[in-house]
C-alpha cells in the first residue's frame, strides 16, 4: 500500500479499486487417465451351414455343435495408456445336446386278453323285437356278441353293462344279441336268450 | 396278417407325461397284438427346443413311430382318436386310418350308409344296426374309394364287434399300467 492510498483511506476512507484483466498465471496442465481398448470385430461370423431342411427324427436322438477352425480374432486386441495383463484365449466348446428319447414299448398281450369286453345295452336302439320274444318281456340287449366263442359272461348290474370274456383262438365269428328276458305270467327269474 | 383285423392306437397324457399304446383285435375284438410305451417325460430342454409344438412332435415322432415300429400284425385299418396323429398315422403305417367317434346324429337308413358332412373330409358312417353313425374323419386328400372301403371294413367288423369299445379297453389298462401295478 503507497503513501497515496494511506492517506486516502485515513482522509476520504476510499480506496481505489482495480480491474485485473490479465491473469497471467497458466491453468494447470491435465493428464487423461482413461484407458482405452480398441475393439476387435469378431472373424469369422458363425453361421450355421443347413443345406437342407431338418425333420424332426434328426435330432431326436443327439444334436451335437461343433466348431471349426473357428479363430474369434485375427490379432490381440491393442490397450492405450495400459498394458493388458490377462487376455482369456478360451476354445469354444461343444456341447452334446440330449433330447427326449424314444420312449420304450412294451408287448403286454396276454395281459390285455384277459381284459373283458364291454357291452352296452342297445335296447333303446332296437327298431323291432324278434319274433321268438313275442311273449317275453325284454329287460335288456347286448351284442353284437359271437356266442360261440364265450368263455364267460358277467352282468355289471351297478352299469348295467355285460362284460363279455372270449376263449383265445376260437375262429367262430357268427355273431347273435343276448336278451335279458322274463316270461310273461310265471313271475320268474329273469334269464338268458340268444338270438 | 389277420385280414379282418381292426388297428386302434390311443395317445394320450400331460405336457409333463405322455403315452400311447396300439391294439391289433380280430373281428370279435380279441387283442391279437398289444403294444405300449413307458410313458414319455419330456425333458425341459426339449420343451423349451420344440416349445409348443412339442406336444404333437412327441405324439407323432416319439409315441406313434415307436408303437408302430413294435406293432407285429398289420390290422386292415388304423382307428385313432386323435387328429394330431390321424395324417402321420396314414402317412407311415400306409394303412387306411380314420379317427372315429360317436356322433349325436340320428341313425341312418341302414347299416353300411355313409353320408357327407359340412366338413370336408368328415363322413357318417352308419356301422351298426342298433346305434346312431359313426363321425368318421379322414386325413386331407382322401379318395372317396377310400372312404367306401373304410365304411365297408367298419360295417363287416359291426356285425361281430363293437367298434369303439377297444379304446375304453385301452384306457382301462394304461390307467391300470399308470397306476403302478403290473397286469
Amino acid at each position: 500500500m503507497g503513501l497515496r492510498d494511506f492517506i486516502a483511506r485515513r482522509v476520504s476512507r476510499r480506496v481505489d479499486v482495480y480491474r485485473i484483466d490479465d491473469f497471467s498465471v497458466e491453468p494447470p496442465e491435465t493428464v487423461s487417465i482413461k484407458k482405452r481398448v480398441d475393439t476387435v470385430r469378431l472373424k469369422p461370423e458363425i453361421a450355421c451351414d443347413v443345406s437342407r431342411p431338418f425333420e424332426f427324427s434328426e435330432i431326436t436322438e443327439k444334436m451335437k455343435a461343433n466348431a471349426v477352425n473357428v479363430k474369434l480374432a485375427e490379432k490381440m486386441p491393442k490397450a492405450h495408456n495400459h498394458r493388458i495383463k490377462h487376455f482369456v484365449k478360451e476354445d469354444v466348446k461343444t456341447h452334446t445336446l440330449q433330447f427326449t428319447k424314444k420312449p420304450k414299448t412294451w408287448s403286454l398281450l396276454k395281459q390285455l386278453q384277459a381284459l373283458p369286453q364291454e357291452r352296452e345295452n342297445v335296447l333303446k336302439y332296437m327298431k323291432k323285437r324278434p319274433e321268438t320274444l313275442r311273449n317275453e318281456v325284454i329287460l335288456a340287449c347286448y351284442g353284437p356278441i359271437v356266442e360261440g366263442g364265450v368263455l364267460k359272461l358277467a352282468l355289471n348290474k351297478q352299469r348295467g353293462t355285460l362284460l363279455v370274456w372270449y376263449k383265445a383262438g376260437s375262429r367262430q365269428l357268427k355273431a347273435k344279441y343276448a336278451y335279458l328276458i322274463r316270461r310273461l305270467g310265471l313271475g320268474g327269474k329273469p334269464e338268458w336268450r340268444w338270438e | 396278417m389277420a385280414n379282418n383285423a381292426l388297428g386302434y392306437i390311443i395317445i394320450d397324457g400331460t405336457e409333463t407325461q405322455i403315452r400311447g399304446a396300439a391294439l391289433v383285435t380280430d373281428a370279435k375284438g380279441f387283442p391279437v397284438d398289444f403294444v405300449r410305451t413307458d410313458p414319455l417325460r419330456p425333458d425341459q430342454l426339449s420343451r423349451i427346443l420344440y416349445g409348443e409344438s412339442f406336444g404333437k412332435y412327441a405324439k407323432e415322432k416319439l409315441i406313434l413311430e415307436s408303437l408302430l415300429d413294435a406293432v407285429e400284425t398289420d390290422p386292415q385299418i388304423w382307428i385313432c382318436n386323435d387328429a394330431d396323429i390321424l395324417a402321420p398315422l396314414r402317412e407311415k403305417s400306409r394303412i387306411k386310418s380314420v379317427l372315429l367317434e360317436e356322433s349325436p346324429h340320428v341313425p341312418l337308413d341302414a347299416a353300411g350308409h355313409i353320408e357327407t358332412t359340412a366338413d370336408p373330409g368328415v363322413f357318417l358312417i352308419q356301422a351298426n344296426t342298433n346305434g346312431a353313425p359313426f363321425r368318421a374323419e379322414f386325413p386331407g386328400g382322401i379318395r372317396p374309394e377310400e372312404v367306401q372301403q373304410t365304411g365297408a371294413i367298419l360295417t363287416e367288423a359291426a356285425a361281430t364287434m363293437d367298434i369303439l369299445e377297444p379304446f375304453a379297453r385301452l384306457e382301462k389298462a394304461l390307467n391300470f399300467l399308470a397306476s403302478g401295478a403290473r397286469v
